[in-house]
Parts: structure tokens; C-alpha cells; sequence
């Protein structure tokens, strides 16, 4: 889209506080590896901390690729990034699920995060899969275990967030497992991994290790912190995005200075507080409207970005809910970004919902409708039809350009939304909610996955139980 | 300036939060020859129960509540010296961190900060705790409370290894266990047997009054 938030000359000025952030205050790391890969490529120690002077930032961001591909089990899942497709994504890590029967909020099993991710894989709208928080899987292998599971639900790509490092090897045995081999998975990822620095300017160990793991294995790297306005970030919403864009592009950096070319993804989340009570928000409008400045930024460097869209502080799927996700994921989207995450979650994602998800993908939808804009043609201006139309004093039902371009889809269908009239409507009276909650189950008991081979389950099975042995975890 | 006005004007530079005003203001309390004791009573502690009461009433933020406590922490800190063979009353000792694996700490700092303008001492042990050195302070400080602060999925069991280290060493009944993070709940904190969460700041300085009251 061509949509703008901050002008040219903002977009110049945001840059230029970004290159002043990173050359003059720099980042800190405990990561040996990425301190020495920083260092030794033009980067300088300055007291403890590592500063970026501006040709190095400027170098990495020419080499940084445009567009890039990560697959699905099923080709016809394919995502190409760079090209503002506005993908939807399931929440990553929600610790809280609403249990799709009783309505309550409760611990997510293993059996959830099957669940839910079978239901994405069934919702078309729905493009990406990232995993839920299952609390009874142990904690050493929960990355690794959470990528099996997906795997088996779904042939959609993955989005996997790297919170520690020690997993890595496993991730990457999983995927090539399923990909056919580690150069097999190089040519087709099957996933692109992100990392969560600190706020602010924090590489931490486990995210800062990952993250060279990730570029080692020739997988997309997506760089992701959460600053809050506020508390790790400053007050000003273009502040913080000015800080967050510095933090991303450090990762960005390291990427490129790793492998030139290596596919980066730029993750900006500027989220923000309640200043009375200190809950973290994901809600709108600031999350939106910080996403489409932060994602001005990585269209002006052509860098592949996501956002988070579907997300809100609403508790349950219902109106509220329903204008948050919509705001927050048309904001960015109408600036143009790849991937919207969140879908599914409630309460400043920190829950999931079934129902929640079968309404993202509704809204996914129509982002997806907008985003594709109008061709403005001669033919689609019509000025030969409306004057036929007048002349035959006719209506425009009756002409075939009228059938041709409603075929051709020209209006929207919404996949779950009511648009009866009201007695029909009212004979059930359903809300929205209600349609959604029926729809999931509906979707569970009838979709069919296809499955991993039997062969190819059983290595991931073996992986796994490496994983636990070498965690100790018998 | 009577001694009367100087402790007014220092109560109002700390529900202003202004910290260098205070630190002036101090200095000429004590050249007036005020009590440190005094001037913590009447003037510091007594603005920061100020800045907490219209915290309370929603008139003031977070922002308000922690420059405060750095303004309040500004004299105490130019007094200390002058405290000798005095002590200050604490309601309690309370002590934080953020859990090994983990270096997200905001949450726990603003729990810290409410604490601090409640009347608790705390001690921070700042982030990346591993559990020995848990133990280790719990057995040096003898706190009331321990905080434990997780944020992410894969950190969060290290709040349970705390409690059953705890155990072990037989120090379980001696302390009183506060866990807390954006992905804990009330379910997470029974399962680990911990003795309080909670989901707010605010309710986290409630729960640690009740649970040092009831200790």
C-alpha cells in the first residue's frame, strides 16, 4: 500500500536518531560469540558496551535481502516475504487458553496447542503457525517439543520464537527432519525463528546466541524485542520506536556481518503500560499506530517486517476484542508488512481462544481484501457501462460487466460475519461470538491433516527423546 | 526559614519528586539542627505516604510513585550517616529478584518501588538469580518475603526449583514465598506451592502486608 504515517523527512529523521542511538550508546552483550562477531567486523567496545558506527549500520542494511520464501509442509502455503502480504499469525506463548467448551480460562495442555493448531491449519485466512505454551511439557525441551507438535497439525509454515539457545540444535534436527535434510531445509525453510532481546538495548545471552545459531543454519532470523512505552522505552511513541528500531537493527547488523545476504526480518514491538496498575498492554491505538511508524522504518530500508495485529487487552472474544485486533492489524498492514501476529489472543496476548481465532481469520480477510487495493482500468471505471446503463433506462443488475466483476469477486464474503436481515437473523439471534465457538468446533471434529510420514514421525520422536536424555529428564 | 517550614517545603519536594530539592532541603534541616530520624518521619516518609495516598486515589501514576521513591531515597540516603544507633521501622524485609535464565526486570522493580514507598525494606537482587544465591541472601538477611519475578515460558519452572531448594535446606517455614511475571497465574502459583501472587503491583504490596502479618 502507499499509505504513510511519518513523512519522508520523519522516516530521515527517525533514521538518523536510530544511527546516534547505536553509534553513541550502542548495545551490551553477554554473549561472547556475538561480542566477537561484532567486534572483529567493525563494530567498537566502548566501556562494556558495543557501538555500531553508522557505515556499518548503512553496509548491512545493502546486503540485508529483500524477499525471501519460507514454506509450508504444503507448497501451496508458501510465504513470500517482502512483498506486504500481511500473512496472519497465530500467538505465540500464551500461557492461557479459554477452553472451547465451558468458556473459562484455564492452563494450556499439549493437547491445546494440537488443537489449535489444527484449527489454524483448517482457517484460510490464517497463514502462519507459532506455538501456544503447553505447562505440561518440561520446560528443557519445550521449544523442541512445541515444533513437533506443529508439525504433526499443520502443513502451514512455522514461527518459532528462540527463547534459549540450548535448543537450537534440536529445532534445526526437527525441521531438516521433515524438510528432507539440513540443505534441503536451507533451499525450503520450513520456518523462520526469532529472537527477543532486552529493552532497552539488551543482548541477553540466550536470545543473542540464538540468533547466531539461527543465521548459522542458513534459517530466516526474525529480531524481535518488546520495549513498553513508558518503562523500558521512552514516554514519546516515536521515542521508543526510534530506540526499538536501533535495538532491531543491532540484530539486523550481526545477521549481516554473520553471512551478507543471510534473510533478516525486522519484528517491531512497541507496546505500552498501564501506568497505574503496570500491566504490560497490547492494546490500541498505540500499538497500532507505533507499529505503522516502526514498519515505516523497515519499508524505507526494504527490510521484510512483521507487526502485531491481532491483539488487544479485550478479555474475551466480543466487540471489544474485535475492534482492537482490527485497528491494531490494519495500521501496519495499510503501511505494508508481511506478517501480522497475534491472531487468536486475548488479554495482551497473553491467552489464546478458539473462538478469538475463528474471528482473526474473519478480519484477516478483509486486511487481506484491502491490502489488495483497485486496479484502476478502463474497463473497471466503466464510464461505457454507466452511460448504457442510462441510456437503456435500465439498472446496473441487469449488465454483464455487473456479473463479470461480482464473479471476479469484487465484493467482499465474509467467511463468518451476519448479514441477513434482522428477522432471519433474529429466528437464532446468534452474536458473533457464539457463530465463532460453533465454527471451531465444528472445524475440529471435521478437518483432516495431512500427516507426517511414519518414518519421518518417528525421527522426530527420536529427537525428542534425545532431547530429554540429554536434559536428563527420564 | 523556621524548622517547621523547612519540613513542609521537604514533604512537598517528595510528592513533587523532585530529588535535588529534596537533597537541598535535607541538608538544611539537618543544619538547623532537625533530628535524621525526625526528618525522615515528618518530612520523607510522610510525603511518600502522600504520593501512595493519591497514587491510590488514581491522581497519580507509576511515573509519579517512582520519583518519589528516588526523591524520598535521595535524603535518606544524605541522613544515613547520621543514623547512627538509630534504626529505621520497617514493616518488613522483603527480597527480590528476577529468576536464572531471565533478565526481564521491570515488573519487579516497580513491585520493589511500591513496596519501598509501602514501608518495606527491600533488597533487589537484581536478575539471572540463580536459586543458590536465593538461599544464600535468605539465609544472610533473614527476610519475611522472597519475591520471585519470571517472564518468559521457558524461565518460569525456575520459580518452582526455588521453592523445592527451599525445602530441602529446611528453610521453607522460615520465609514467605511471593511469586510473579506476565505469564503467572493463581493456578501456576498452587501448583508450586507459593505462598502469594499477584497480578498487579498494587495487589502484590496487599498480599505481602497480609503475608508478613501473618508470619
Amino acid at each position: 500500500m502507499r499509505f504513510e504515517f511519518l513523512s519522508e523527512a520523519e522516516v530521515k529523521q527517525v533514521h538518523q536518531a536510530t544511527l546516534a542511538i547505536l553509534n553513541q550508546i550502542g548495545i551490551h552483550t553477554t554473549s561472547p560469540r556475538l561480542k566477537k562477531l561484532l567486534v572483529n567486523n567493525g563494530c567498537k567496545e566502548q566501556g562494556d558496551r558495543i557501538v555500531f558506527p553508522p557505515e556499518v549500520v548503512e553496509k548491512a542494511l545493502s546486503t540485508a535481502p529483500k524477499t525471501f520464501k519460507v514454506y509450508g509442509r504444503d507448497d501451496s502455503h508458501m510465504l513470500e516475504f517482502g512483498k506486504n502480504k500481511a500473512y496472519a499469525q497465530t500467538c505465540v506463548g500464551t500461557p492461557s487458553i479459554m477452553d472451547l467448551d465451558s468458556g473459562e480460562k484455564r492452563d494450556v495442555t499439549l493437547k491445546d496447542l494440537e488443537d489449535y493448531v489444527k484449527l489454524a491449519d483448517a482457517l484460510e485466512y490464517i497463514h502462519v503457525i507459532s506455538p501456544i505454551f503447553p505447562r505440561d511439557v518440561p520446560q528443557e525441551i519445550i521449544v523442541s517439543a512445541e515444533t513437533v507438535a506443529m508439525l504433526r497439525n499443520t502443513t502451514k509454515p512455522l514461527r518459532i520464537c528462540a527463547e534459549s539457545s540450548h535448543e537450537m540444535k534440536y529445532i534445526v534436527d526437527i525441521l531438516a527432519a521433515v524438510a528432507g535434510g539440513k540443505e534441503a531445509l536451507r533451499q525450503k525453510p520450513l520456518a523462520y525463528i526469532e529472537v527477543s532481546p532486552l529493552s532497552p538495548l539488551e543482548y541477553g545471552f540466550d536470545p543473542a546466541e540464538a540468533l547466531i545459531d539461527i543465521v548459522e543454519a542458513g534459517l530466516p532470523l526474525g529480531v524481535i524485542p518488546c520495549p513498553m512505552m513508558g518503562s523500558t522505552g521512552p514516554m514519546t511513541l516515536i521515542g521508543c520506536v526510534a530506540q526499538h528500531n536501533a535495538e532491531i537493527l543491532a540484530g539486523v547488523v550481526a545477521s549481516q556481518l554473520l553471512k551478507p545476504g543471510s534473510p533478516v526480518i525486522m519484528s517491531p514491538r512497541v507496546t505500552f503500560m498501564d501506568m497505574r496498575s503496570g500491566v504490560g498492554l497490547w492494546a490500541m491505538p498505540e500499538m497500532g499506530t507505533a507499529a505503522a511508524a516502526s514498519i515505516e522504518m523497515a519499508r524505507y530500508y526494504g527490510i521484510p517486517s512483521t507487526a502485531t495485529g491481532y491483539s488487544g487487552a479485550a478479555k474475551s472474544a466480543d466487540a471489544q476484542s474485535g475492534y482492537e485486533h482490527l485497528y491494531n492489524a490494519l495500521m501496519p498492514a495499510l503501511i505494508g508488512t508481511d506478517v501480522l501476529a497475534a491472531a487468536g489472543s486475548l488479554d495482551n496476548v497473553l491467552t489464546s481462544c478458539f473462538a478469538m481465532l475463528v474471528m482473526d481469520n474473519e478480519l484477516s480477510s478483509v486486511v487481506q481484501r484491502t491490502i489488495q487495493g483497485v486496479e484502476v482500468t478502463t474497463e473497471r471505471l466503466a464510464v461505457d457501462v454507466i452511460a448504457e446503463v442510462i441510456e437503456s433506462h435500465g439498472n446496473f443488475l441487469a449488465h454483464k460487466h455487473t456479473r463479470k466483476y461480482l464473479r471476479a469477486g469484487e465484493l467482499w464474503d465474509p467467511p463468518l460475519g451476519d448479514r441477513q436481515t434482522f428477522e432471519k437473523w433474529a429466528l437464532k439471534g446468534e452474536k458473533i461470538e457464539k457463530k465463532a465457538r460453533e465454527k471451531a468446533k465444528e472445524l475440529l471434529s471435521n478437518h483432516q491433516v495431512e500427516p507426517l510420514s511414519a518414518g519421518v514421525d518417528a525421527e522426530l520422536e527420536l529427537i525428542l527423546k534425545r532431547a530429554r536424555e540429554e536434559a536428563e529428564i527420564f | 526559614m523556621s524548622r517547621e517550614e523547612i519540613l513542609t517545603r521537604l514533604t512537598e519536594a517528595v510528592i513533587e519528586g523532585d530529588d535535588s530539592l529534596v537533597v537541598e532541603l535535607t541538608q538544611k534541616a539537618v543544619d538547623a539542627g532537625v533530628e535524621p530520624l525526625v526528618i525522615i518521619n515528618d518530612a520523607l516518609t510522610k510525603g511518600i505516604r502522600i504520593v501512595g495516598e493519591y497514587f491510590g486515589s488514581g491522581q497519580y501514576f507509576l511515573p509519579d510513585l517512582l520519583l518519589g521513591a528516588k526523591a524520598m531515597d535521595a535524603g535518606v540516603k544524605l541522613l544515613e550517616p547520621l543514623l547512627v544507633g538509630t534504626s529505621r521501622e520497617f514493616h518488613g524485609r522483603v527480597l527480590m529478584g528476577t529468576v536464572q535464565g531471565d533478565l526481564h526486570e521491570i515488573g519487579k522493580n516497580i513491585v520493589g518501588m511500591m513496596l519501598k514507598t509501602s514501608g518495606f525494606e527491600v533488597v533487589d537482587l537484581g536478575v539471572d538469580v540463580p536459586a543458590g544465591k536465593f538461599i544464600e541472601k535468605i539465609k544472610e538477611l533473614k527476610p519475611n518475603v522472597i519475591g520471585i519475578s519470571a517472564l518468559l515460558t521457558t524461565t518460569i519452572g525456575r520459580q518452582k526449583e526455588i521453592i523445592e531448594v527451599l525445602t530441602e535446606e529446611g528453610l521453607r517455614d522460615q520465609v514467605k514465598v511471593m511469586i510473579g511475571g506476565a505469564p503467572i497465574n493463581q493456578a501456576w502459583a498452587d501448583k508450586i506451592g507459593a505462598d502469594g501472587y499477584a497480578e498487579d503491583a498494587i495487589t502484590a504490596v496487599e498480599i505481602c502486608k497480609k503475608l508478613v502479618a501473618a508470619s
